[in-house]
């Protein structure tokens, strides 16, 4: 073996060891998570751990079907964070696309006030939040819950679309506008299509953190309207923590953030680096 | 094709016709065009018409303010003050797709999630033709510039050179009114560069269209256009044939940029028909009665810069003292350098170089072939050469 070669070895050792931590340190709570799924509470209360044990669906047919039941929830949190997601999307393209294309008065303006809401603490915003929908009547429904996602979902949507839409060589609408498209079908013939990547990946952080979002659900929210994030509280009570149904609800919370990782993985990948390859396509 | 009969003077580049009537399809002026960036102004009222048929083509150096011209023509870019005319009308204020021009960017602009069949019908797609007839034009368009064979592929699937068709084929394929093409050839190699040269020279013969092309290498210039305009700081100095700009530059600026190399330009004093730079007096009497000489001849001693084309220059018994500082052979051809006083002049020849680097030699030209400028204005003195206003053929 040349020592090229050997250097080379060790280097790919050196990253997959590195690349190996980062997996396991990652990994470590959901596999934790998924094998206390599907142990009875004896098993997950064992000591030293049990590594070893009977499987059992128990915990998920009382997740599902049983008395706790978290499906209610899974349907709150589908419905807020899809409503969510489509309204920020429905708004976030074509604001991103002024923001990104087109000359007006106070640009500069309104991009700083979109990223400027982005600097706000949430927590700082929960009581106004509550006294606003308290009066209008907007605490545990659908529709107040979806407004306030939109708040945060909407100017981290715009501020990612920004760069996409950025990346698209302006020649290219230029041509679009010159082969008389106009600017709405130069947008939907040509920009649009190019930023599919973008709006893919925007679309899934958007889904995934009103998915996971907790805090404004948990105060904002009610019987009505309890998103699963919430719902995993039933299981902790002063009493006891049913860790095994904690881990049977949090699984399957998980798991479509799990699918629409390994479904989209292509697009999320390809859309994160999408500005990395291309490079932008000002003119000189 | 038509012919202009524009002179190269005054450098505002004047106007065949006056006033905005009696336009033919295909005409295209431009009137006292200002843009302004902020309190940069890029363009300082260009005039300028252009004939129908005509392969007009913007020259100039980065940042002279020709490729903003030409997008203001397409309409991408607004006006601060003056107006632009197609055919007699206004269309200061129109929107690019109402113009009726198509263009060609030096990026080429194609839409890489579109085959290329779709890439050249877009433009018939966004005006409602019917698709049998957008793809019997698609067809036809593709076959003018031979990327007929490749219509399913998608951009990223050509060659340079192919999406560089493929763009040609979408611009004609709607057979607008006006060409717009910025710096076509700069992504292409030398070879191709050259093939698509002619190919390009052809197909605007062929189509008979009116055509701008910018461009800042003076070789594309020259062989593709029917006249030039030299953009220099956002003013046209100076509208012409290829030959007229090169054998009448007006300014010392555009003698300087024309030509590879460009124009040996030495100071000099004036007086009697000659001129003396170094201490040697170079005769520039005994010309005809348009030479710059003649013009000012018994004038008064005075400072000038005296232009020769190193073509012009050549190796003589008696002249301006010289070094040859480097010998440079081409093959087909040689270029020397050489250091008379503190100034560097180049001469070229057909002929392989007969002289050593380090040797010592006395430089002369034909009195007649002479340019003067003035060295404050930069200004050309005298009419110009006899052949100035000789037409370009071909």
């Amino acid at each position: 073996m040349s020592p090229s070669t050997s250097r080379s070895s060790i280097r790919h050792i050196a990253l997959y060891a590195i690349a190996g931590v980062g997996l396991a340190v990652w990994a470590f709570p959901v596999i934790w998570g998924l094998l206390t799924s599907f142990k009875t509470e004896r098993d997950v209360l064992a000591y030293p751990p049990k590594f070893i044990f009977e499987p059992t669906l128990a915990n998920y047919r009382e997740v599902i079907f049983g008395a706790s039941s978290i499906v209610p929830n899974l349907w709150s949190s589908f419905v807020v964070s899809t409503a969510a997601t489509l309204l920020t999307m429905l708004f976030a393209v074509p604001a991103a696309y002024a923001l990104a294309r087109l000359r007006y008065p106070a640009k500069r303006a309104s991009g700083f006030y979109v990223l400027a809401t982005q600097m706000l603490p949430p927590v700082g915003l929960i009581i106004p939040y509550y006294l606003v929908l308290q009066k209008i009547g907007g605490l545990d429904t659908y529709g107040g819950l979806t407004a306030i996602y939109l708040t945060f979902s909407l100017p981290f949507a715009i501020w990612l679309m920004v760069s996409y839409f950025e990346d698209v060589p302006y020649e290219m609408e230029e041509a679009a506008l010159l082969d008389r498209a106009g600017r709405l079908r130069a947008l939907w013939h040509v920009i649009l299509p190019q930023v599919r990547g973008g709006i893919a990946v925007t679309t899934i952080f958007v889904f995934l953190n009103a998915w996971n979002e907790f805090m404004f659900a948990v105060v904002l929210g009610g019987n009505r309207v309890r998103p699963v994030t919430v719902a995993m509280f039933n299981f902790i009570s002063v009493e006891q923590t049913q860790w095994a149904k904690l881990a049977a609800g949090a699984m399957l919370a998980m798991a479509p953030v799990i699918l629409i990782g390994i479904f989209a993985q292509r697009h999320i990948v390809k859309g994160l680096t999408v500005g990395a390859v291309k490079g932008g396509g000002r003119r000189g | 094709m038509s012919r202009v009969s524009e002179t190269a003077m005054p450098v505002s580049s004047g106007f065949p016709g006056s006033g905005t009537g009696e336009a033919r399809p295909g005409s295209v002026r431009l009137e006292g065009v200002v843009k302004r960036h902020g309190a940069t102004t890029v363009l300082h009222g260009v005039d300028l018409a252009i004939e129908p048929g005509e392969f007009f083509v913007l020259l100039g150096p980065s940042g002279s303010g020709k490729t903003t011209t030409l997008r203001i023509l397409a309409g991408l870019e607004t006006v601060s003050a003056g107006r632009v005319l197609m055919d007699g009308a206004d269309v200061t204020t129109l929107e690019p797709g109402e113009r009726d021009v198509a263009m060609v960017f030096q990026s080429y602009a194609l839409y890489p999630h579109m085959t290329v069949a779709q890439n050249i019908g877009f433009p018939l797609k966004m005006v409602g033709t019917p698709v049998a007839e957008i793809e019997r034009a698609v067809a036809d368009a593709a076959a003018k510039v031979e990327i007929g064979h490749l219509l399913q592929r998608t951009p990223g699937q050509l060659s340079g050179g192919q999406q560089q068709r493929c763009a040609l084929a979408r611009a004609i394929v709607r057979q607008p009114r006006l060409f717009l093409l910025d710096e076509p050839l700069s992504n292409l190699d030398a070879k191709l560069r050259l093939e698509t040269r002619l190919g390009l020279h052809k197909l605007q013969r062929s189509l008979g269209a009116t055509t701008v092309y910018v461009t800042h290498d003076q070789e594309e210039a020259m062989t593709l256009a029917d006249r030039i305009a030299v953009f220099m700081d956002g003013r046209i100095v100076q509208v012409g044939t290829p030959r007229e700009i090169f054998s009448t530059p007006q300014t010392v600026a555009v003698a300087g940029f024309i030509g590879t190399p460009p124009m040996n330009l030495l100071r000099g004093t004036l007086q009697g028909g000659a001129v003396t730079v170094s201490g040697s007096r170079l005769p520039v009497a005994g010309a005809p009665s348009s030479s710059p000489a003649a013009v000012i001849a018994g004038s008064a001693a005075r400072e000038v810069t005296l232009g020769v084309r190193p073509g012009d220059l050549r190796i003589a018994p008696i002249g301006l003292p010289a070094k040859v500082e480097r010998v440079e052979d081409l093959g087909d051809s040689s270029i020397v350098s050489f250091v008379a006083g503190e100034q560097l002049l180049k001469a070229k020849s057909d002929r392989a170089p007969t002289v050593r680097e380090g040797e010592h030699v006395y430089l002369a030209f034909d009195p007649t072939a002479a340019h003067l400028f003035d060295p404050q204005s930069g200004a050309r003195l005298g009419a110009g050469t006899p052949d100035s206003s000789k037409e370009r053929h071909g």
